[in-house]
């Protein structure tokens, strides 16, 4: 069994199906692209696997537990991150703490160790401080560390909003168009980070992105979606070549 | 070389340094020089200042309490006089029986689970709503303290002297033995909440402020966060609470009504929401704000500049809280802690400019 497995799944809002039937399994370490015209029902796919929606009908199976009706703290208790399309960072914190806010569930001292602030609080607190370090270093945002997140520049902010993805240790981590609005060269840093998290660390990796150039190079497998429905699948080369997604992007979008 | 007393900014080295709260040489001092002329105050105060004194400090244990749930996890509590209540009610109901060492920390866990309870609506409503909820709480505190004969609906209960290392504090100590007694418990709790501050506890709090989606995404429970705010804020109150219920020998549904969680807000809005500085000079401003107003009145009076059948002093006291709420919210919403952050960055970084 796969492990993501997402079976028929169908969301309405209010009469409008934003996804209807929709099924998808991605492997463990594949990286595997949703690509889809404009309203397509990326995101909302998405919402429902992190569980911020629930569908109204199918399942959702994630290492073979059902969380199809999970929260989203549940769901990111299971081992599932997510880089929200629109930023969703605490601003008011700084870059640090951000990061240091997604180690929350690795940190297991009681209320009272954490009011004396010694013993295991304190080490837990260092050991976080380390592995944020880790993530601050591999994602290049060492400038930014003690920055307030809501004064930084867009692109940067995009690259923390992986960051702090990254430093809940997911084993699934969902990307929703972490390059859209960047330069071409934070582009390019970003294609780069997201090769590097696979390969070091071995995460399942699940990319929404418009940008096709980029998904046909990187990506394992490919799902095209349209009008909420899967039009298309298969690996790169395979998808390229489909005319339901040539009719759905040259037609659609151009 | 670097002189550790001259530091204009930090120079940690380890991740461990960097947690520490008071890391320079001269903050570490500043510390230990707040704590020694805390310590020795007492000996320059008359009988009355200290009263005044004893007042602040527990307004300040409220305020910080306050600070708790409204300056740092964001949620408006329009009843936080109602935990202070609680806190003060549990101690006066247990004094009899227990010591206040005793009473006053469970005066603070009564309340603590108030506040849990009151906390709860905050898994399913957001903002005004949940104020709108604490604002029933308070509404609900007076009513029921109103209609029951064991609190003597709402009138006077009596507080007992206590009785403190076999020594009986009397009339002559009794302002300066709650001084020390509220300075200790006001350090302990204030340095834990700092610890918090810097732990996983701390943290979910402001994160749910800021962003509950994402703070959700993290893999805090939003609503469950903020019920820890809610009930570990009341906790605070309670326990200044059963303090204030001591230090004023008697326990009145006056203390603890709409008014005084209003006054209490102004004291952490002048303060400044969410700094810990603020909890200690928004209650020091307000508390001496309204003496001098007694004053004035008295002042306005002689000057013959009264009306008949109106007491000047009560009729400017909401007048003016409202005015300097107002004033703050508009000129300095982070309240008095940023003047005191200006202040103490000019001479952190003195003789430099910037
Ligand atoms: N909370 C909601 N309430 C009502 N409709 C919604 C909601 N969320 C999404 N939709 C609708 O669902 C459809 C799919 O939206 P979704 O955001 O999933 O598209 P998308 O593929 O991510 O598009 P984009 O590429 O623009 O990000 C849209 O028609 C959108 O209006
Ligand atoms: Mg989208």
């Amino acid at each position: 069994m796969a492990q993501l497995d997402v079976e028929n799944l169908t969301l309405v809002f209010g009469g409008l199906a934003a996804l209807s039937g929709v099924s998808i399994a991605v492997e463990k370490g594949e990286l595997v692209s949703i690509i889809g015209p404009n309203g397509a029902g990326k995101t909302s796919l998405l919402n429902c696997i992190s569980g911020f929606y629930h569908p109204t009908e199918g399942v959702i199976r994630f290492e073979g537990h059902d969380l199809t009706r999970a929260s989203p703290h549940t769901a990111t208790r299971y081992g599932i991150a997510r880089a929200f399309q629109n930023i969703e960072l605490f601003s008011g914190l700084t870059v640090l703490e951000n990061l240091l806010l997604a180690r929350h569930t690795h940190l297991r001292y009681g209320l009272f160790a954490a009011a004396v602030f010694y013993g295991r609080a304190l080490s837990e607190e260092v050991e976080a401080r380390a592995y944020v370090e880790e993530i601050i270093d591999f994602m290049e945002l060492e400038p930014y560390r003690k920055r307030l997140v809501g004064s930084l520049p867009y692109g940067v902010r995009k690259r923390v909003e992986v960051a702090r993805a990254l430093t809940l240790g997911p084993k699934l981590l969902l990307l929703d168009e972490p390059m859209a609005g960047m330069t071409l060269e934070e582009k390019e840093d970003m294609v780069r980070f997201i090769l590097d998290i696979r390969a070091e660390r071995g995460t399942t990796i699940v990319l929404i992105e418009h940008d096709l150039g980029v998904v046909m190079d990187i990506s394992d497998r490919v799902y095209v979606l349209d009008f909420g429905q899967v039009i298309a699948e298969g690996t790169p080369e395979v998808v390229a070549k489909n005319p339901r997604v040539l009719e759905a992007y040259v037609g659609g979008t151009a | 070389m670097r002189n550790p007393w001259m530091q204009t900014g930090n120079y940690r080295t380890s991740y461990r340094q960097d947690t520490t709260i008071f890391a320079t040489y001269s903050e570490q001092l500043s510390l230990i020089v707040l704590l020694l002329s805390l310590l020795f105050l007492p000996m320059f105060l008359s009988r009355p200042q200290m009263f005044v004194v004893d007042l602040i400090l527990v307004y300040a244990l409220a305020v910080v309490g306050l600070n708790i749930t409204t300056g740092y996890a964001g949620l408006i509590s329009i009843g936080h006089a109602a935990f202070v209540g609680v806190g003060a009610y549990t101690a006066a109901l247990l004094a009899p029986a227990l010591p206040f060492w005793l009473t006053v920390p469970l005066g603070g866990l009564a309340a603590a689970i108030a506040g849990g309870i009151v906390g709860i609506p905050s898994l399913r409503i957001k903002h005004l709503y949940l104020a709108i909820a604490t604002l029933a709480f308070q509404l609900i505190f007076e009513w029921g303290v109103g209609h029951s004969t064991l609190l003597q609906q709402g009138g006077a209960i009596a507080m007992p002297r206590v009785v403190f290392a076999g020594y009986k504090v009397g009339y002559k100590n009794h302002y300066y033995f709650w001084y020390y007694v509220t300075l200790v418990v006001l350090i302990v709790l204030a340095f834990a909440f700092r610890n918090l501050l810097r732990t996983k506890y701390g943290r979910a709090l402001v994160a749910v402020r800021d962003n509950d989606r994402a703070a959700d995404a993290m893999g805090m429970h939003p609503g469950l966060t903020k019920i820890f705010a809610f009930a570990l804020g009341a906790f605070y109150a309670g326990v200044a609470g059963g303090l204030y219920a001591y230090l004023s020998r008697a326990v009145v549904i006056e203390d603890y009504m709409l008014n005084v969680s209003i006054e209490l807000l102004a004291m952490s809005i002048v303060g400044g929401l969410g700094s810990m500085v603020g909890s200690f000079l928004g209650p020091a401003f307000l508390v001496l704000l309204d003496l001098n107003m007694e004053d004035f009145a008295n002042w306005l009076k002689a000057l013959g500049m009264s009306l008949p059948g109106v007491d000047i002093a009560s009729a400017m006291r909401p007048l003016t809280f409202g005015l300097v709420i107002v004033l703050f919210l508009v000129f300095e919403p982070r309240g008095l802690a940023n003047w005191w952050r200006l202040v103490r960055n000019y001479f952190k970084n003195w003789p430099f400019k910037y």
